[in-house]
């Protein structure tokens, strides 16, 4: 056994590290080397005098001073800074989050899958709504009789309407004369002339 | 009751107390650091040899601790963890310390020849140990840092190489080798101060 190792060994078992087999080993290795007995020695002395070393003494409220400037401490950090939150708190947005995601995906089905067809707007037409009102009063004589009436003096006041429009608009109308050219003026006279002629000429016969 | 059933019950009591805290129960995190502030305080303080630094890196570690709980997933005890924290903070801070130049102040009344005063027999006695205490404490605090944190926490703190492992984020076989190297370098230190002894 080199005395390197020895040693090593001599440190380890100082330590309370070394094993029983090589405990054994070096002590008969020690009966026989006067060196490693000497540095054995040595070793042990210095253990001896580092273990006497006594704890220094500190102060009787020391380490309450200590605590209560720790806990100061502590509280000033925290009030600065968010610490780990509990289970509840730390997924309470985890949780808003999956809530919103699945009321989207809900919402989205419904408007894909669930669509409703627009309300048909029905609209009578014209035509229809007077067959409506023809048959109605058909199913009642004095009414479809007087209906007609109604209908027969609707249309003298349309002619007689229309025959006033006729006569005050060609005349009337102060613009008219306007839109028409020279020529086609001159054509109008002629042929106005030619009528009060004829009617002059039929008068008189 | 049994030694296991105590462990377990510290145990469920200390993930209670860890979910309160992860929820920003200051009471709980303060009950979780009451438990660990103290050995912690004293690694720090073995290392830094400064009562001020040591408490403010303990203080520090605990409001990192407090800050990134929601990142501990418990594979290893709170306290480990929190003074794994701290370790790394304490590293840190003398190794930005080294580049800045010495500290200068050193804590006289943590020194370890003041705390053994008394024990020698002799006076003669008494002033060779206060001598080889001193050299002791020059030699332990000259270690290479991570050398001086794996003695702190096996040698001050009675840690087992596994646990020392698990807070210096290494492996038990490098801690092994650390205390080894570290002990061979205090021994050829002291050697002038040992031979006779």
């Amino acid at each position: 056994m080199k005395c390197r190792t020895i040693e090593k060994w001599l440190s380890d078992r100082i330590d309370g590290e070394l094993s029983e087999r090589k405990i054994k080993a070096l002590d008969a290795h020690l009966e026989r080397c006067p060196s490693c007995r000497s540095y054995a020695a040595t070793l042990e002395i210095i253990q001896d005098e580092a273990r006497s070393v006594q704890k220094p003494e500190v102060g009787p409220f020391y380490w309450e001073k200590f605590t209560s400037k720790l806990k100061a401490d502590l509280s000033s950090q925290k009030q600065g800074k968010r610490l780990e939150r509990p289970f509840v708190k730390r997924w309470r947005w985890a949780g808003a989050g999956a809530a919103l995601t699945l009321l989207i995906v809900v919402g989205l089905y419904f408007l894909l899958f669930f669509e409703k067809p627009a309300p048909a707007v029905y609209v009578f037409s014209y035509e229809e709504s007077l067959d409506q009102i023809y048959q109605e009063i058909g199913r009642d004589p004095e009414l479809e009789n007087m209906f007609n009436l109604v209908v027969l003096a609707s249309i003298g006041e349309s002619l007689e309407e229309s025959e006033w429009q006729d006569s005050a608009g060609f005349q009337g109308s102060p613009l008219l004369w306007e839109n028409f050219s020279e020529e086609e003026l001159k054509l109008i006279e002629s042929e106005i002339k030619k009528e009060e002629k004829i009617e002059e000429e039929s008068n008189e016969s | 009751m049994s030694n296991s059933m105590k462990g377990s019950m510290a145990n469920r009591r200390e993930d209670h107390l860890v979910r309160l805290a992860k929820r920003g129960d200051v009471e709980a995190f303060a009950e979780l650091a009451r438990c660990c502030q103290e050995r912690i305080f004293y690694s720090v303080l073995a290392l830094t040899k400064n009562h001020q630094d040591a408490s403010d890196l303990t203080q520090e570690a605990l409001m990192q601790a407090f800050k990134s709980l929601k990142t501990f997933k418990q594979r290893s005890s709170f306290n480990t963890w929190v003074y794994r924290i701290a370790v790394n903070l304490t590293l840190n801070f003398l190794k930005k310390g080294k580049k800045d130049g010495p500290r200068q102040v050193l804590d006289e009344s943590f020194s370890w020849a003041e705390a053994n005063e008394g024990i020698s027999p002799s006076p003669e006695g008494h002033s060779l140990k206060r001598e080889l205490s001193r050299k002791l404490q020059e030699a332990v605090n000259s270690l290479p840092l991570p050398y001086k944190a794996s003695f702190v926490l096996v040698v001050f703190q009675g840690m087992s190489h596994n646990q020392a492992a698990r807070v210096l984020g290494c492996s038990e076989n490098t801690v092994s080798w650390r205390m080894h190297k570290a002990r061979k370098m205090l021994q050829a230190r002291l050697r002038p101060y040992l031979e006779g002894r």
